[in-house]
C-alpha cells in the first residue's frame, strides 16, 4: 500500500525525529512511502491569522503536492495539521476545481495514529517504553477530527509504559499558532497551567499527537528548567520494537469494548459542503 | 401601533437582504420530536418515583397522602412549621381535595389571596405569611418542578412572598417533562379556555451561587417547599 | 455601564488580570465545577446532540423570520395591553425608560438581573431622576451596585471575581452585622431588598424568549427576584435584545431546558415564567406594561457571516469552557459580553475599533463551538473576525503585515520554503546557546533559541524553542538518504 507522507512545516522545521519514526512505525506495517517534496504548510497559521486570502495560494500548493503521487493514502503526524487538510472542502469551496481535488484529498488524509489504528487495523505496535508518561489530548484532533480514542488505544499497549491521566486534560495547552506570539501574555497563563498539570501527574513522559502543542508545551517546559521527556506518539510506538508483541484490532479482544471515535465537527463541516 | 415599528422591521429585512412577511408560507417545523418522546411510556408508578426523586434533588421535601388523610397530613405540616400565618388560595380545588371543613378549623386562621381585592391586601398577606398552601396545577418527574397558572384567586406573588411553601398537586396531574405541561397550556390558552396572564414552572425553592458559587438555598423567594402529592386525586 | 465599560487597552486589562490571583483561582474553580455539572445534567438528558440540531433550528428560524416573529410577538402582546417600542440604539431605549418613569412619577425601581439593560446603561440614566431609588435585586447585581457599580465578570455568574470577604465588607457598610457564611449574608440581602420590592412602583426585567403567538414573555431565574420582579410593582418594563423570539410556548420550553443545563448544569431553573400584563381579576402583577425591543448594533449581524451570533441564548456555556477566560477572566475581555461569545459579538456590537482585540485573544481551541447549545461556530466566527480585520479592513500595519505576507508567501510557494529550510545552520547560531536543557527529546538541531526577534519574540519571551537542524539532519534530508539506502539494499 502506497502512503504519502504529509511532513508538516514544524516537523520539517524542527522535529525531524518525528517524520522518523512516523515513517519507521508505517513501513514496519507494510506501508510503501512517498514525500512529495513540494509540499510545505497546512496554512493555518496564515489562514488562522485572518489572512484568508494569502492563504488559498498555499492550500492549492499543499493540494497539489500532495495529490502529485497517486497513493492509497496520505498520512500525517499533527492532528491539527491533517484536520486543515481536510477543511480545505470547505476553504476552497469557491473554485470547483480545488474542491474536487480536496475532496479526493480529505478522503485519503488521516493523522497518524488514525491510521494506525482503524486503517492498518494495529492494536499493539509491538513497542515498548519502561516509564511512566501522561498524554496531552490537542484540540483540533479531538474536537475538530473528533478523534478521542486511538492515541489511547496504542499506548495502552505499549509495553512497560504506565499512561497516567492528566488533569484537565480538556483544556487547551496556549499553543493556538499565532496566538502564542501575539498574545505571549494569555499564552503563558494557559501553558502554565498545561505544565503544572504534567508536573501533577510525576509522568517522566509527555506524549501528543500534535507536534506543535509539544513545541510549545516543552519550550515552557524548558525555561521553567522543570525536568520532561518530548515524545510524539509515533516515537513511542517506534521504541524498543519487538514485531513478536504486535497484535491487530480484529484479534484484540480488549479492542471490541472501547468506545468508536466519533465524527468530530470538521466531518460535519464536510457534510455540509 | 407605534411608527417607530414599520421602519424597524423594514430596517431588519433591508439588512438581512431577506423580504417580510414569509413566515406564514415556512412556518416552524421541529426536526426532531425529542421532547416528546423523552421519558414517554412512563407508567403512573414510574413517574411518581421519578417526581420524588427529582424533587428531593432540588431541596423538596417530597408527600404522598391519600384524599382521605391529606386533613392530617396538612395539619401535621403546619404543626412543624408552627406558622404564626397561613396564606390559602380562593381555589376550587381545595374543596375538591375534601378540605373545605378543615380550612375552617385549621390554626393559626387562613388568611386567602382574594378575588378583587387590592393589589396591597393580596401582597401584603402573602408578604406577612409564614406559610402558604398553594395549588398547583402539574408536577414534572424530569425536573421535580411544579406549574401554576395565575388565577385571580391565586396570585403571583402567593408563590413567592410566603417563608415557606406547600404544594397541593393530583397525583394525575404528574406528566414526564415540561413539554406535556406546555402542550397543555398552549392549547387552553389558544382555546381561549385560560386566560391567565402568567404561568410559572417552579422547581424547588429559590437559591443562589453568587458567593463563592457555594450554593445558598432560600434567597428571594420561599425559603423551603413541600410538595404533597395527592394519590387518589 | 454600556457594552465597553473599559478605556484601558487590552494589554493592561490583561497585565491586571494576571495579577488577580484570586479571581483566576475562582474562575478556575468555577470552570471545573460546571463541567461535571453541565456534563452529566446533557447526559442525562440523553441524546445532546440532537437537542443541539433543535436549538440551532429552533434559532435559525427566528432570525430567518425575525421581522415576521417580532411583529406577530408585538401584535399578541398589544392585545394583551402591553406597549411595545422598538429602539434602534441604547439611548433611545433608555431614554424611553426614564421618560416612563419620570411620567409615571416613580420613585422606587427594583431591577431583575438582565444583560442588555446592562449595555445600553440603563441604571445611570434611570438615576439621573432626582430621588429615584433603583436596586438589582439579583444577588450579584445587588453586590456589584453596592460595591460602586463594579464590573460584572461573567453573564451568568457576575461576582465570580469576589469573595466571601470582599462581600462581607461591601454589605458591612449597608448594615450587615453577621458574619462572612454566605447563607448568612444572603438571607441579609434577602431582608434588605424584600423592603424595596415591596415599595417598588416599577420593576424592570430582561427576557430570556418573547414568545411570539402569545405575547407573553419568558424569564428564567433561580432566585425568585425576577417573579417578584413582574408580580409587586404596578408598571413593568421588559427590555430584550431584538433577535430574543420563540415562535411559541413550546420552543420555549425546548431552549429553557437547554439553557438551564448549559448554564448551570440544572434541569429547569428553579423559576421559569411566562407572562405579560395583569388579567382581568388578578390583583398583581403589571398593570403597565412596557416592551423595548432592542437593536444597539444587532442588525450589523444580518446578512453577513456573523448572523450565527444573533442565535445566542446567553447561557454563558462557552465562558465557562474557554481555557482563555480562564486566566484572564471577564474584566481582561473590557466588554459586558466576555468570553467566546463576547470575542465574536462584541465586535458586531460596537466595531473593531474598540473591540478589533478581542478575535485574537483566541487559541481557537473550539472548546466554545463544541459546548454551544445552539451551534453558534464561535471559533470559526474569531476566524472569520480575524479575515475581515486583515483582508478587508486592512487593518494590520507595519512590519506585522510585512511578516504575514511573507508567511503567506514563504509557506506557498516550494522554491522560497525549500531555500529557508537549506539555510546554512550556522544563520542561526547567533540566536542560540548550549546551555544543559531540562526538556529531553526535544532541542534536536543542536541548540536552544531563548531571544527571537520580531513576531518570534512573542514566542521567545516565555519559551525555548529548538534550534532547526542543520540541512542534513532535516527530515526532507533523512527521507532522501532512507530511500537511497532501501534502493541500494534491493
Amino acid at each position: 500500500m502506497k502512503v504519502v507522507i504529509f511532513s508538516t512545516c514544524v516537523v520539517d522545521l524542527v522535529f525531524p525525529n518525528v517524520g522518523k519514526a512516523m515513517v519507521e512505525v508505517l513501513e514496519r506495517f507494510g506501508c510503501d512511502t512517498e514525500l512529495p517534496s513540494r509540499q510545505i504548510c497546512c496554512s493555518q497559521i496564515t489562514n488562522n491569522s485572518g489572512y484568508v486570502r494569502e492563504s488559498q495560494k498555499v492550500m492549492r500548493n499543499e493540494v497539489d503536492s500532495l495529490l502529485s503521487i497517486d497513493a492509497d493514502y496520505i498520512v500525517g503526524p499533527a492532528g491539527s495539521c491533517v484536520n486543515m487538510l481536510k477543511e480545505y472542502v470547505v476553504r476552497l469551496r469557491d473554485d470547483p476545481v480545488y474542491l474536487e481535488k480536496a475532496k479526493v484529498l480529505a478522503a485519503k488524509t488521516y493523522e497518524f495514529s488514525q491510521f494506525l489504528y482503524y486503517v492498518l487495523g494495529v492494536s499493539n505496535a509491538g513497542a515498548e517504553l519502561d516509564a511512566t508518561a501522561t498524554y496531552h489530548r490537542s484540540c483540533h484532533m479531538t474536537r475538530l477530527l473528533g478523534e478521542r480514542h486511538s492515541p489511547y488505544a496504542l499506548l495502552a499497549r505499549v509495553k512497560g509504559l504506565k499512561l497516567l491521566p492528566l488533569p484537565n486534560l480538556e483544556n487547551c495547552c496556549g499553543f493556538g499558532g499565532m496566538f502564542s506570539m501575539k498574545e505571549p501574555e494569555i499564552s503563558k497563563q494557559m501553558v502554565d497551567e498545561k505544565v503544572d498539570s504534567v508536573l501533577a501527574t510525576n509522568a517522566q513522559v509527555l506524549i501528543s499527537c500534535d507536534p506543535a502543542c509539544l513545541m510549545n508545551i516543552g519550550g515552557r517546559f524548558n525555561r521553567r528548567g522543570e525536568k520532561i521527556t518530548i515524545m510524539h506518539l509515533a516515537e513511542v510506538l517506534n521504541h524498543n520494537v519487538d514485531m513478536s508483541r504486535v497484535t491487530y484490532v480484529k484479534d484484540d479482544p480488549l479492542t471490541l469494548a472501547e468506545w468508536p471515535h466519533d465524527a468530530g465537527m470538521t466531518a460535519e463541516l464536510i457534510k455540509e459542503a | 401601533m407605534n411608527d417607530n415599528r414599520e421602519a424597524f422591521l423594514n430596517a431588519i429585512a433591508e439588512k438581512s437582504g431577506r423580504p417580510r412577511h414569509q413566515l406564514q408560507d415556512h412556518p416552524f417545523q421541529p426536526l426532531n420530536d425529542l421532547p416528546e418522546t423523552t421519558l414517554a411510556g412512563k407508567s403512573p408508578a414510574e413517574l411518581l418515583a421519578l417526581a420524588k426523586q427529582n424533587s428531593e434533588a432540588v431541596h423538596v421535601t417530597f408527600l404522598t397522602s391519600a384524599q382521605a388523610d391529606l386533613p392530617a397530613a396538612l395539619s401535621a405540616y403546619l404543626a412543624n412549621q408552627q406558622p404564626k400565618t397561613l396564606l390559602l388560595p380562593t381555589d376550587e380545588r381545595l374543596a375538591q381535595y375534601g378540605l373545605s371543613d378543615w380550612v375552617k378549623q385549621v390554626t393559626p386562621t387562613p388568611q386567602y389571596w382574594v378575588p378583587g381585592a387590592s393589589r396591597e391586601d393580596n401582597l401584603n398577606a402573602a408578604a406577612t405569611a409564614d406559610v402558604a398552601i398553594g395549588c398547583a396545577d402539574m408536577l414534572l418527574a424530569e425536573s421535580g418542578t411544579i406549574t401554576v397558572a395565575t388565577t385571580p384567586g391565586q396570585g403571583r406573588a402567593f408563590h413567592f412572598l410566603p417563608t415557606h411553601y406547600l404544594a397541593l398537586v393530583p397525583a394525575s396531574r404528574i406528566v414526564p417533562r415540561s413539554r406535556q405541561a406546555m402542550d397543555y397550556y398552549d392549547a387552553e390558552l389558544k382555546a381561549g379556555r385560560l386566560t391567565t396572564s402568567n404561568i410559572n414552572f417552579i422547581t424547588g425553592p429559590s437559591n443562589s451561587g453568587d458567593i463563592e458559587m457555594v450554593l445558598v438555598v432560600g434567597v428571594h423567594g420561599p425559603l423551603d417547599m413541600t410538595y404533597l402529592v395527592v394519590t387518589d386525586a | 455601564m454600556a457594552i465597553a465599560y473599559s478605556d484601558k487597552p487590552f494589554k493592561v486589562r490583561l497585565a491586571e488580570s494576571e495579577q488577580d490571583t484570586f479571581m483566576q483561582k475562582a474562575v478556575a474553580k468555577a470552570q471545573d465545577a460546571q463541567w461535571t455539572k453541565r456534563t452529566a445534567s446533557r447526559n442525562e438528558l440523553g441524546h445532546w446532540e440532537q437537542w443541539r440540531e433543535l436549538g440551532q433550528q429552533i434559532r435559525q428560524h427566528v432570525v430567518r423570520y425575525l421581522p415576521d416573529y417580532l411583529e406577530e410577538f408585538a401584535d399578541n402582546a398589544e392585545k394583551r395591553g402591553a406597549h411595545v417600542y422598538f429602539a434602534r440604539t441604547d439611548k433611545e431605549a433608555a431614554a424611553y425608560i426614564r421618560e416612563l418613569a419620570e411620567r409615571k412619577h416613580v420613585q422606587h425601581v427594583v431591577k431583575s438581573k438582565s444583560m442588555v439593560t446592562t449595555e445600553i446603561d440603563l441604571d445611570q440614566e434611570l438615576l439621573k431622576i432626582p430621588g429615584l431609588s433603583l436596586l438589582e435585586t439579583d444577588l450579584a447585581e445587588f453586590i456589584l451596585q453596592e460595591d460602586d457599580w463594579d464590573e460584572p465578570t461573567h453573564i451568568v455568574f457576575p461576582t465570580l471575581h469576589k469573595n466571601r470577604d470582599q462581600i462581607h465588607e461591601i454589605f458591612a457598610k449597608i448594615g450587615y452585622k453577621g458574619d462572612n457564611d454566605p447563607q448568612h449574608m444572603a438571607r441579609f440581602a434577602r431582608e434588605y431588598l424584600r423592603a424595596s420590592f415591596l415599595k417598588a412602583d416599577m420593576g424592570i426585567t430582561g427576557c430570556n424568549f418573547a414568545v411570539a403567538d402569545t405575547g407573553m414573555v419568558n424569564l428564567v431565574t433561580n432566585e425568585g427576584n425576577g417573579d417578584l420582579t413582574m408580580a409587586i410593582p404596578p408598571t413593568q418594563v421588559v427590555v430584550m435584545g431584538m433577535e430574543r423570539l420563540v415562535p411559541s410556548l413550546k420552543e420555549a420550553e425546548v431552549l429553557d431546558n437547554m439553557l438551564a443545563r448549559s448554564a448551570v448544569g440544572q434541569k429547569l431553573t428553579s423559576y421559569c415564567s411566562f407572562s405579560s400584563v395583569a388579567a382581568t381579576g388578578e390583583s398583581d402583577g403589571p398593570t403597565e406594561y412596557h416592551i423595548v425591543i432592542v437593536d444597539n448594533g444587532r442588525m450589523n449581524a444580518l446578512g453577513g457571516p456573523f448572523e450565527e451570533v444573533l442565535q445566542c441564548i446567553r447561557c454563558g456555556a462557552c465562558l465557562n469552557v474557554c481555557p482563555v477566560y480562564r486566566h484572564i477572566g471577564g474584566h481582561g475581555y473590557g466588554s459586558i459580553y466576555p468570553g467566546p461569545i463576547g470575542a465574536v459579538l462584541s465586535p458586531v456590537l460596537r466595531g473593531y475599533k474598540q473591540f478589533g482585540d478581542l478575535p485574537f485573544a483566541s487559541s481557537l481551541c473550539g472548546a466554545c463551538t463544541e459546548t454551544c447549545p445552539v451551534k453558534i461556530p464561535l471559533h470559526s466566527l474569531l476566524i472569520k473576525h480575524r479575515e475581515v480585520m486583515m483582508n478587508e479592513l486592512h487593518m494590520d500595519t507595519g512590519l506585522n503585515k510585512v511578516t504575514y505576507k511573507a508567511l503567506g508567501l514563504a509557506t506557498g510557494t516550494p522554491a522560497i520554503f525549500h531555500m529557508g529550510i537549506s539555510v546554512d545552520h550556522s544563520m542561526t547560531a547567533l540566536l542560540s546557546h548550549h546551555q544543559e536543557p531540562t526538556a529531553q527529546n526535544y532541542f534536536m538541531g543542536d541548540g536552544i533559541m531563548s531571544k527571537l526577534p520580531f513576531i518570534l519574540g512573542g514566542w521567545t519571551v516565555i519559551r525555548d524553542m529548538p534550534r532547526p537542524p542543520r540541512a542534513k539532519d532535516n527530515f526532507r534530508s533523512w527521507f532522501k538518504q532512507h530511500k537511497q539506502l532501501q534502493e541500494a539494499g534491493r
